[in-house]
């Protein structure tokens, strides 16, 4: 049995049903499986033992109590009571009462049932056989006495069955109908040979208390063995079903034929972990990302298959390396002396030969436990590594090869890099630095190995450090490799699965309809890496690629903060606050290049590193030979603002209500003097803000960009509102309120349109369509100085300001702020289709959104800027985040509410997503008609057009039956 | 005259005639053999008594071999020896009204499964030839042959330059930091279509002059392109147009998996 396709894998769990199991073996199996099942669960299986019978039946049967990490529940009384075996005592941990009204509906139906048999001929007993069944028993009336169900041999016609009168369909239905007369709506109703049983519940809630706990721990689908016949349990659909006796399959049943080999197959399991075997993923396609391998895409897969847990991160190379893989170790923010993320040394590693190349097997990241696992059926190749989110300074793969393939080899390897980098073995720990100036990186790993049956198996643990002391790095990475190896491969696996289970119940997103599958695969991927990219503890350095590649140096860019923050703000508040503290902790550079400029304040650099200073390039190579100048860092001012904004947006949706206050003040205040430094008087009394660059950068260098200064403004303002908050008749603030209100921002009242930068609606007016369908790099297209004396733009620039602070823009504005600049936006910037999107859906234009949110979300997975083998766009993630969020969703937080205000396209039927807002875990459903809120705390709300109301826990749906109103349009 | 070569010692056969070709086609067959570690062989068929190429040979260094029957297939079987790795024969530019090469070569270069090296009329010939141009259009299919070809011939050391010329087409759709993402773009095309590979050139616009553009601005001594040996109308036209423009030679790798047709 053992040898069967489906039952070749480890499973994480083992659900029974013992009722079928027992009955379709000896004592001596029983006995046998029972010492199995003890087994694996002191190998650290948990083990669920379903029985309709009350608990000391089972427990009489199923005598053992768990000795390791491995949990045993057993779960009784037709699915309605559920314990756990701990050590010496059996607790209760789930059960599932019937009120009193439906006990009594209960007790009428099943009598009203006895009574209908009796009118077929038979004598009918009610048995409770739990708080949630009773059980019709009926034996035929005989018509000359009694009913005696043991007569046998005694030469009259056999006693008629149950069945045999009306069927089961028909007894079924009849005792629905009893039941439904009794006032019992939808009883599970068993027809067996001499009883109807009805009950309240099932085995099936049994499963469903069985799915949910292994799904709190990342364990789904094919990683659950289900040793019974199953076919009727929904929660466990996707299970590996082993029926006594039958073949295993995905969720079949065969037919029962005796017991044979179940132990043996349980032994399997164990011997699966005695070997390091490589474990499976579930592979749900809703959760697992096929990493596309061949030629070109090889690079961009590693980034896409790439694993962090906001420390540490490692690209998705090969194994066996080679030509065309860029295997990346990297550690948030630690930089060289060039400020450049400095590449760790490599722990993925292995020497096969022959080496199998991309073109076999296939790849998959299982995005919802978080590993990456990869299957080369040719080659015999199994492998699967993760970067442990539980323990951060752990890392583990196996590897199982034909043993031929496999060479020795060094565990821990250089970075392809030209870098300092030393290798030492302590025992047969291999420790690795890599070292620059002082900043190391240092990995200690080991290897386990093994050969069973002509397969070799490899187990590696590494363990990482980045102390400053190069010696304090390497002992420190040997103490907890030590650490990891004390807890072993499973176990951490175990915690790294549960822990991601965590990260996904506030971040779970569902799309319905059509074409959504797709959709919300994207969308998965987009939040596993935007939770994965950014650590709690301490900073939080986000580079514009996170640490999926070298690209762009780990550069903090404000990528980060406009759009990745608002996105872990309502998804892991902390990392968010990890940002800010990047942020606070440069306040010192950026006093000091404000300063250095003859301004005050703090301004913060367009691109910065380690040390907080500019570190955008001054000049590069054009690729003809030639320098040129690169403006951004120089004029894109707007950062100032956006970090003050990423600030305020932190507050306004965690729970943090100090932040602004104490650690967070001086984001919003220096950065308001700064502006108050920055603008220049004119004439009559107007304030400027002169040569910045927009987020639009076909236009380098520009006077009084509506996007600069409208946000300078908000700055400025909320600048005031924090001092005055402190001391009423502060002057500066009175000082700054007087700048925002007199800094020009380009609004024309007439179109209620804002003029992107002064002299913009005098370009050349030329629509991205009547050029090329977008996106488009049109700069490429017509030439950089052809753009720039034209209207047609790189992103989002005015149309930002209706995103981020829409109370600062004149209200109306964003239908014809939309009108005029969508068709001119090219979106040659990986940031713009979301925020386009985002924009249509408030707009109440949600079907050209969606054609601009597919757009972003593939953004990596189809390689559109040709740069994704350089490491993922977390800042497009991000968006697409947001698109959803603030767009489809629409979500919008004010001082009093959450405001809800959907607008689906048409292909979609529901949209919910999962988030914490103010300290509340809250799960957001919206169809095209109805909202549904789930939440763990009160949480006030603004559905629609709605006044303010409160949701209580769990639940509150809200009906919509005049649609949803929006700024553009009444759906 | 050199000694004749064995029949296992790689070779580079220069075909000539009794054209002005002949001189430029031996010496740019020398500068090859000297890159690629090759005795040159140079194959005339013969025409007459007043047949001058062995005297012309001779002062390359190289010994000719005469060989009789019709031109063009007496030519082709040369090429197809098996100690023949390259084949160089000579253009006529664009001034002609059958193409840039005449119709001998042309039967050549459609026919023979060894990569040929043409010499325009105004080649300019360094003294060693020390940078190629290899233009890639950036499909694995194209790329593998040219690589595989380029790994058996170039043995000495010689700079590789890349050039993808991108078309409208295949620009890329977003480009957030136009240099620094060209170059990063660049990198890895390098990574995936040429390892071999120093440095590589990106532009946009016709191919043919993009290509025939930085052979000049990179002052390549030779440009390498593979193609599908068809040279008919409205095929191969960047072969077409390369051969008719350039002053670099030509070296043309025919690909029979239909991996390029330039």
């Amino acid at each position: 049995m053992t040898d069967l396709p489906e039952l070749d894998r480890t499973f994480e769990a083992v659900v029974v049903d013992w009722d079928a199991t027992r009955g379709a073996v000896s004592k001596a199996e029983l006995a046998r499986l029972r010492d199995r099942l003890e087994e694996l669960c002191a190998a650290g299986v948990p083990v669920f033992v379903l029985a309709d019978g009350r608990l000391p039946d089972l427990r009489r049967d199923v005598g053992f109590h768990p000795a390791g990490p491995g949990r045993l529940f057993l779960c009784c009384e037709q699915g309605s009571a559920d314990f756990e075996v701990i050590e010496d005592d059996v607790v209760a941990v789930s059960t599932r009462e019937p009120r009193a009204e439906e006990s009594s509906a209960l007790d009428r139906a099943a009598e009203r049932v006895a009574d209908a048999l009796a009118d077929l001929g038979f004598d009918a007993t009610v048995e409770e056989t739990g708080r949630t069944a009773r059980r019709v028993v009926a034996s035929p009336r005989r018509a000359d006495g009694p009913s005696d169900r043991s007569v046998e041999g005694s030469g009259t016609d056999p006693a008629p069955t149950l069945p045999a009168t009306l069927g089961e369909p028909g007894l079924r239905a009849l005792a629905r109908q009893q039941a439904e007369l009794a006032g019992l709506v939808g009883p599970q109703v068993t027809v067996g040979v001499d009883d109807i049983q009805l009950a309240l519940t099932t085995k099936s809630d049994a499963a469903q208390f069985a799915s949910d706990w292994l799904a709190e721990r990342g364990i789904t689908g094919e990683l659950v063995l289900v040793v019974g016949r199953a076919s009727s349990w929904p929660p466990l659909a996707r299970a590996i079903v082993l029926p006594p006796g039958g073949r295993a399959g995905r969720s079949k049943i065969g037919s029962p034929s005796g017991l044979v080999g179940l132990a043996a197959t349980l032994q399997a399991q164990l011997d699966r972990r005695a070997e390091r075997r490589v474990p499976q993923v579930d592979p749900d396609p809703a959760w697992t990302f096929g990493l596309v391998e061949d030629g070109p895409h090889q690079r961009s897969a590693e980034a896409l298959g790439s694993l962090c847990n906001g420390q540490v991160g490692v690209r998705g190379s090969r194994e066996e390396g080679g030509p065309g893989t860029a295997p990346l170790f990297l550690a948030a923010g630690v930089y060289d002396h060039d400020e450049h993320l400095l590449p760790g040394p490599i722990w993925t590693e292995v020497d096969l030969v022959p080496a199998p190349g991309p073109s076999t097997g296939h790849r998959l990241l299982d995005l919802r436990t978080g590993v990456l696992v990869r299957v080369d059926e040719q080659t015999g190749l199994r492998s699967l590594r993760f970067v442990s989110i539980a323990s951060p300074r752990l890392m583990a793969f196996r590897l199982e090869v034909p043993s031929s393939m496999l060479q020795p080899g060094n565990p821990v390897r250089s970075p392809s890099q030209a870098i300092d980098f030393t290798r030492r073995f302590s025992g047969d720990v291999c420790i690795a630095v890599s070292r620059d100036s002082a900043r190391n990186i240092a990995v200690a790993a080991r290897d386990q190995m093994g050969e069973v049956a002509g397969r070799s198996s490899l187990e590696r643990l590494a363990a990482w450090d980045t102390s400053t002391a190069g010696k304090t790095s390497q002992l420190e990475s040997k103490r907890l490799l030590r650490e990891g190896e004390a807890a072993g491969f499973e176990a951490l696996l175990a915690e790294h699965r549960r822990a991601w289970a965590d990260r996904w119940a506030d971040a779970e997103v569902n799309i319905e309809g059509t074409g959504a599958a797709a959709d919300q695969l994207q969308v998965r991927l987009a939040v596993f890496h935007l939770l994965s990219a950014i650590g709690e503890t301490a900073e939080a350095a986000v580079g514009a690629r996170g640490m999926t590649g070298a690209a762009y140096a780990g550069h903090v860019f404000w990528d980060a903060d406009i759009f990745v923050l608002p996105a872990l703000a309502a998804l892991r508040p902390e990392a968010a606050r990890a940002m800010l503290e990047y942020r606070i902790r440069r306040l010192p550079a950026a006093r000091a290049t404000a300063e250095a400029s003859g301004r005050s304040g703090a301004r913060f650099p367009w691109e910065s590193a380690g040390d907080g200073y500019d570190v955008t390039p001054r000049l590069v190579d054009d690729g003809h030979g030639h320098q040129v100048p690169i403006a951004t860092g120089p004029h894109e001012e707007h950062i100032v603002a956006d970090v003050a904004w990423a600030a305020t947006h932190y507050t306004t949706w965690s729970s943090d209500r100090t932040f602004l206050a104490r650690a967070g003040r001086a984001l919003i205040v220096e950065t308001a003097r700064y502006w108050a430094s920055r603008v220049q008087a004119d004439a009559g009394g107007r304030y400027h803000i002169f040569e910045v660059m927009g987020p639009d950068e076909y236009h380098e260098v520009v006077d009084d960009n509506a996007y600069t200064n409208v946000m300078a403004r908000w700055n400025l303002r909320e600048g005031a509102r924090l001092l005055r908050s402190e001391r009423p008749d502060d002057r500066e603030a009175t000082h700054w309120v007087e700048l925002a209100d007199r800094l020009v921002d380009g609004w024309d009242r007439d179109r209620n349109l804002y003029e992107q930068f002064t002299g913009f609606f005098d370009l050349e007016s030329l629509l991205v369509a009547d050029i090329a369908p977008p996106p488009v790099a049109i700069d490429m297209l017509l030439g950089a100085d052809r753009v720039a004396r034209s209207q047609i733009i790189k992103q989002a620039d005015v149309l930002m300001l209706h995103h981020l602070v829409p109370a600062e823009v004149a209200e109306g504005s964003l239908r014809p702020c939309l009108d005029f600049y969508e068709p001119r936006t090219a979106h040659g910037s990986s940031l713009s289709p979301a925020i386009s999107a985002s924009l249509l859906a408030r707009a109440g234009r949600p079907d050209e959104a969606l054609e601009l949110f597919r757009v972003a979300a593939r953004i990596d997975a189809d390689d559109l800027t040709g740069t994704t083998a350089g490491g993922l766009h977390l800042a497009t993630m991000g968006g697409v985040w947001q698109a959803l969020a603030f767009g489809f969703l629409g979500l919008r937080a004010d001082s009093e509410a959450l405001r809800i205000d959907p607008c689906l396209p048409d292909a979609w039927s529901l949209l919910s997503m999962r988030m914490r807002f103010r300290g509340t875990r809250l799960r957001v459903e919206a169809s095209h008609d109805r909202v549904s809120i789930d939440c763990d705390s009160p949480i006030a709300v603004r559905v629609g057009s709605r006044a303010v109301e409160h949701c209580e826990p769990p639940s509150r749906t809200f009906s919509l039956p005049g649609g949803l109103e929006h700024e553009g349009r009444r759906r | 005259m050199t000694a004749p070569t064995t029949a296992t010692e790689p070779v580079v056969l220069a075909a000539i005639g009794g054209t002005s070709m002949a001189p430029l086609v031996l010496e740019t067959a020398a500068k090859l053999g000297e890159l690629i570690g090759a005795t040159v062989e140079a194959v005339h068929v013969d025409e007459g008594p007043a047949d001058t190429t062995g005297t012309l040979a001779a002062t390359f260094g190289v010994s000719v071999r005469r060989l009789r029957g019709p031109v063009a297939s007496t030519l082709l079987a040369a090429t197809e020896s098996p100690n023949v790795l390259v084949a160089v024969i000579g253009g006529h530019g664009p001034a002609s009204d059958d193409g840039p090469v005449g119709p001998t070569a042309r039967h050549i270069l459609e026919h023979t499964t060894r990569p040929a090296l043409v010499v325009p009329p105004d080649v300019r010939l360094p003294t060693v030839i020390r940078r190629c141009l290899v233009p890639l259009e950036g499909t694995e299919p194209s790329s593998r042959p040219v690589l595989q070809a380029l790994g058996r011939l170039l043995r000495n050391e010689v700079e590789l330059v890349v050039l993808h010329v991108f078309t409208d087409e295949t620009l890329p759709r977003m480009l957030d930091r136009p240099y620094q993402d060209m170059e990063l773009l660049g990198q890895e095309f390098l990574i995936t279509h040429c390892p071999p590979a120093g440095a590589i050139e990106m532009r946009r616009g016709p191919v043919a002059s993009r290509v025939v553009e930085v052979s000049e601005e990179r002052e390549a001594d030779l440009i390498v392109l593979s193609w599908s040996q068809v040279g008919e109308e409205g095929r191969a036209r960047v072969v077409r147009d390369v051969l008719g423009a350039s002053d670099r030679p030509v070296l043309l790798l025919p690909v029979t998996d239909g991996g390029a047709d330039r």
